[in-house]
């Protein structure tokens, strides 16, 4: 059996690092959030562009994004920040991320009455969480207290037959030895859906994960119905193809690797949490940095993310562990990549020998190496899914 | 020689890892022996050689399902990519 390092919060999972969070309610407090961050070490900030002016899902999803985020358990305590006037309120935010127990401070910039004010707060704030997250010991914590997030993109024809596999087999690990795991993009799983049906623990979750990829198929359909659109419509990119993926279907019965090959115990909602251990489909879209925050906001506290192309993204508080099935990629890219699995091909490694040493980089990052991402501090992951129209 | 990956035994492609050039020999492993192909154009690495002839509208078939199907006729030893493949879910040419 497994064991990892991190810190127990009040309710949930462990936390695999310890940051203060300082985050906007609204994009228009993104400079003092930024102005904060770059005055208190020890600090990530959390911007983007929404929180104004919006209604509906898109307003719920936001929401979701925002709360499941600051209630991550890498997070020990959080800033939030908000304008004052704004659609997503800060007070709600705040008070959802108080519910966990973790410290929460809440600054309102119209209320403060001007940026250097609210920055000034919030600049000694977040020294006095610092300060206070340093003094938190790390506890020693079983495979069963991890949830991984499961993540492909930049795909060639490498990661159907060595990263996915190699981290399908981490996957088959972690989730024997009691942990979870979530796979996601569902417009990548378009082609392979009744392949992971078939694996569903129930009637009712293979159902759902026919209708979620139903649904996104028929959104997609929507979206590129127009005339105008069609030189819009592909679903596969230039990489992709260039890296030898003919078809979506193709590309989806690759990705699915990544999920092992255990039974699915349940279809997540966006921002939906777990309540029992097991292997979950999450429902969240194919853009990169849509999907990763859904992967943090339903709790994973790390990413694994298999690229053939190579990209050096990062979430912001959360590692994602960067693995490639493409040698020469590595070799090209090493500075951003953080494991090679592509010794299965040139070497004729079996995946069981590579994913023993990628379990080994799993469980040694969520003790805290440093991914090449989070020395890079490399953000660029932290985006929010919009529904225009709902 | 190369030997082409060929990943589940319903496959009737298989992938070359490593860049292939037309003419050149590529053997692919089947569960009824080796079958020997010669490679019909040059082959990027990580793309698909035919094992067997398909004919239009044929299955491509790799992990052992349906990825799309044969534009036109295809023979063994041919590059199979998006100039000859077509798949009914998501982009159609």
């Amino acid at each position: 059996m497994h064991t990892f390092y991190g810190y127990r919060r009040q309710q949930g999972l462990p936390g695999l690092r310890n940051w203060v969070a300082i985050i906007p309610s609204v994009f228009c407090a993104n400079t003092v959030v930024r102005r904060i961050a770059q005055q208190a070490a020890g600090t990530v900030e959390l911007i983007h562009p929404v929180g104004c002016s919006q209604v509906g899902l898109d307003l719920e999803l936001t929401a979701k994004a925002l709360k499941g985020v600051g209630r991550h358990p890498n997070f020990y305590g959080v800033i939030v920040v908000g304008l004052g006037c704004e659609r997503f309120q800060a007070k709600e935010l705040a008070d959802s991320i108080a519910a966990t127990g973790k410290p929460v401070e809440m600054i309102v910039i119209q209320e403060e009455g001007d940026t250097q004010k609210a920055i000034d707060k919030g600049v000694r704030l977040a020294q006095k969480l610092v300060e206070q997250a340093a003094k938190q010991q790390k506890e020693e914590f079983p495979l069963s207290e991890l949830c991984l997030g499961l993540k492909c993109g930049g795909t060639d024809a490498t990661s159907g037959i060595a990263a996915n596999p190699a981290l399908g087999w981490v996957t088959d690990q972690i989730v024997a030895e009691g942990g979870s795991a979530m796979l996601t993009e569902v417009t990548e799983l378009i082609g392979a859906e009744h392949v992971l049906a078939r694996r569903a623990v129930t009637p009712i979750v293979g159902q759902k994960i026919l209708d979620i990829v139903r649904n996104m198929e028929n959104k997609l359909k929507t979206g590129t119905a127009r005339s105008d659109f069609q030189n819009r419509s592909a679903l596969i990119s230039p990489g992709n193809e260039d890296g030898g993926i003919t078809t979506v279907v193709e590309k989806a019965l690759g990705g699915i690797h990544k999920g092992g090959t255990g039974p699915i115990t349940g279809v997540l909602a966006y921002g939906e949490t777990l309540e029992e251990h097991g292997l979950y489909i999450l429902d969240c879209p194919g853009h990169d940095g849509e999907a990763v925050t859904g992967l943090v906001a339903s709790g994973c506290q790390v990413v694994v993310f298999t690229t053939g192309r190579g990209t050096p993204t990062g979430f912001p508080g959360v590692p994602v562990i960067k693995i490639t099935g493409n040698t020469s990629t590595y070799e090209r890219m090493k500075y951003n990549l953080d494991f090679n699995a592509g010794e299965i091909i040139d070497k004729g490694l079996s995946i069981a020998e590579v994913g023993e040493g990628l379990l080994e980089k799993v469980i040694e990052t969520a003790s805290g190496v440093p991914t090449k991402a989070e020395i890079g501090m490399n953000d660029e992951l932290f985006c929010i899914t919009r529904s225009y129209g709902g | 020689m190369l030997t082409a990956l060929r990943i589940d035994p319903r496959d009737n492609v298989a992938v070359v890892l490593r860049e292939v050039q037309k003419g050149e020999e590529v053997l692919v492993n089947m569960i009824t022996g080796a079958v020997h192909l010669t490679a019909q154009s040059d082959i990027p690495f990580g793309h698909k050689i035919a094992v067997t002839t398909l004919l239009e509208s044929d299955p491509i078939i790799k992990y052992g399902e349906e990825i799309g199907n044969a534009k036109k006729p295809i023979q063994p030893g041919a590059w199979v990519h998006l100039q000859n493949v077509y798949c009914k879910r998501g982009r159609e040419d």
